[in-house]
């Protein structure tokens, strides 16, 4: 866990596990790291498996699909570089893996438990970062 | 009943509120030196420490081995220490490795203590939650927001049900005359305070304090030298859940639901035989789900559970009677093992449960990653 927030969030150094996650989103590809002994998807990248400890890792290009598990709407601002309201949601892909992210492209007040997102890149600072929007929405180009 | 061989012998505590000037350190200092006092101790007696660094000094700005400067000032040569750095579990945990020290004969007295001056102190709560942070996912109030919107979209829970934890914290505190929030609350004053990450609102959020805490452990068989009646440790248990996103139901149940019903079996105790409940209070959410995952109440029925008063004073089910880290002042959780301590010596005063025989204690702590139970009894 980090400290505070100086400097911002947008300067974190990635492990070298996340890195390949983090520049393949500068191609704009989600991926997950996949192990080759028992087929596991999952995020964050690590050294080992979590559910069988293989070391034979790989990563795979995932659909970018997904579903809202859980959501907030955050009311309070932490940090300048993240004006509120925004939303923080806990998506599950349709691959498996779960992340945390936004939900952009519609009015916090429309994000509902269960909705169905599609990922969409923004760059942020030095990164780009996967968002996600309404799938309905997945053509507008306000993420 | 199954009775640990250690036993708790005394109590301290600093006042909890905004003491500028004041650091953890003396702050821990003197909760020791109470507790000591407390147990009919000296600082000679004292072979064990073990510290429970608190949010900023511990999880926020780096791990630091916290017992090394708190005993240095204490003048302490122990032969046992650690601190745990569990987050909210830290000080049920830290009695837990007391007792078991105590019992594989390291030492004898080994003295527990949370402090921080949270409130004072230049660290921050609003920490990042690792490379989520480039999110904004800061805080703990948006991780337990996530749990709450799932609890209210699953369950039907609503904000009223959230109320009653916030407003029972605040009757009980007003029976509590060291609490840092006296002032009462209601249904309005609830629905009035500022949403922080929807569906939590500042009256969700526990208390940010400057304040120490401390608990004498000792062996049962020095016990019988002691000032104070001592209090008897009839069960433990830890259980964690460390997947935090991959996990399927993270959200939706803690890993109280398995030390829970394990400690009380240990104990040889049935949830209805606990009198004393005083349950990790950081955010209302937390104290529904420990309900549920306890066995107060089936999953997902928390919210009704809890209508009309249930866990406030003169309820069927009074919880935290001390009013907790949400009234009573942010104590890490060893302000939860004191309030045990006071209610089974009979020394609650206008919270007295009477005739309290048992009490039950729970840690919670990190990103809803770790939970420790601690059953105590007379
Ligand atoms: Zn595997």
């Amino acid at each position: 866990m980090t400290s505070d927030f100086h400097p911002s969030p947008l300067a974190f150094e990635p492990s070298k596990f996340t890195r390949p996650f983090w520049d393949a989103c500068r191609r704009h590809v989600l991926q997950a790291a996949s192990c080759n002994a028992c087929s596991h998807l999952f995020l964050p990248a690590g050294p080992v498996c979590p559910q069988c400890w293989s070391a034979d890792l790989g990563a795979e290009a995932l659909s970018g699909r997904g579903e809202i598990a859980a959501f907030t709407i955050y009311r309070q601002a932490y940090h300048p570089d993240y004006p509120v309201p925004y939303v923080i949601a806990l998506i599950a892909l349709k691959e498996g893996p779960r992340l945390i992210s936004n939900i952009v492209g519609c009015a916090p007040e429309s994000v509902a438990s269960g909705m169905s997102v599609t990922v969409r890149f923004a760059s942020r600072g030095e990164f780009v970062l996967p968002l996600f929007v309404p799938a309905m929405a997945e053509d507008s180009n306000d993420a | 009943m199954a009775v640990h061989r250690a036993v708790i012998a005394g109590i301290g505590h600093t006042a909890f509120g905004r003491f500028v000037g004041r650091t953890a350190l003396d702050l821990e200092a003197e909760a020791v030196l109470q507790a000591i006092s407390d147990a009919g101790l000296a600082k000679h007696d004292v072979d064990g420490l073990i510290t429970d660094p608190g949010p900023t000094q511990g999880v926020i700005n780096g791990i630091t081995p916290h017992f090394l400067t708190l005993g240095q000032h204490l003048g302490l040569s122990p032969d046992f220490v650690g601190s745990e750095v569990l987050g909210g579990a830290s000080s049920a945990a830290s009695i837990q490795r007391a007792v078991m020290a105590i019992e594989a004969g390291l030492c004898s007295v080994c003295v527990c203590v949370y402090g921080d001056a949270a409130l004072s102190s230049p660290g921050s709560f609003a920490y990042g939650r690792g490379e989520e942070s480039v999110f904004g996912f800061f805080g703990a109030t948006g991780l337990h927001a996530l749990a709450a919107q799932r609890h209210m979209a699953h369950y039907g829970t609503r904000p009223e049900h959230f109320a009653e934890v916030a407003i029972a914290a605040r009757a009980h505190a007003a029976r509590t005359p060291h609490a840092q929030l006296r002032e009462p609350l209601d249904l309005d004053g609830y629905l009035a305070s500022r949403l922080v990450a929807e569906p939590l609102r500042r009256a969700d959020c526990c208390l940010i304090s400057d304040g120490a805490a401390a608990v004498v452990v000792c062996a049962a068989d020095r016990a019988r030298d002691m000032r104070r009646a001592p209090v008897s440790i009839l069960g433990f248990g830890q259980a964690h859940s460390l997947c935090t996103w991959s996990s399927p139901g993270h959200f939706d149940a803690l890993p109280a639901a398995r030390c829970g019903p394990a400690t009380l079996e240990r104990a040889g105790l049935a949830i209805n035989d606990i009198d004393v409940v005083l349950l990790y209070d950081c955010f209302t959410i937390a104290v529904l789900m420990q309900l549920e995952d306890y066995g107060f109440c089936k999953k997902g029925e928390a919210g009704p559970f809890v209508e009309g008063g249930r866990i406030g004073p003169g309820g069927s089910l009074p919880v935290n009677t001390s009013g907790g880290l949400m009234a009573e002042g942010y104590g890490g959780g060893m302000m939860h093992v004191i309030e045990a301590v006071r209610q089974l010596r009979g020394e609650a005063g206008d919270r007295q449960i009477k005739g309290a025989q048992t009490a039950l204690i729970s840690g919670h702590g990190l990103g809803m990653n770790t939970h420790a139970t601690l059953i105590l009894g007379q």
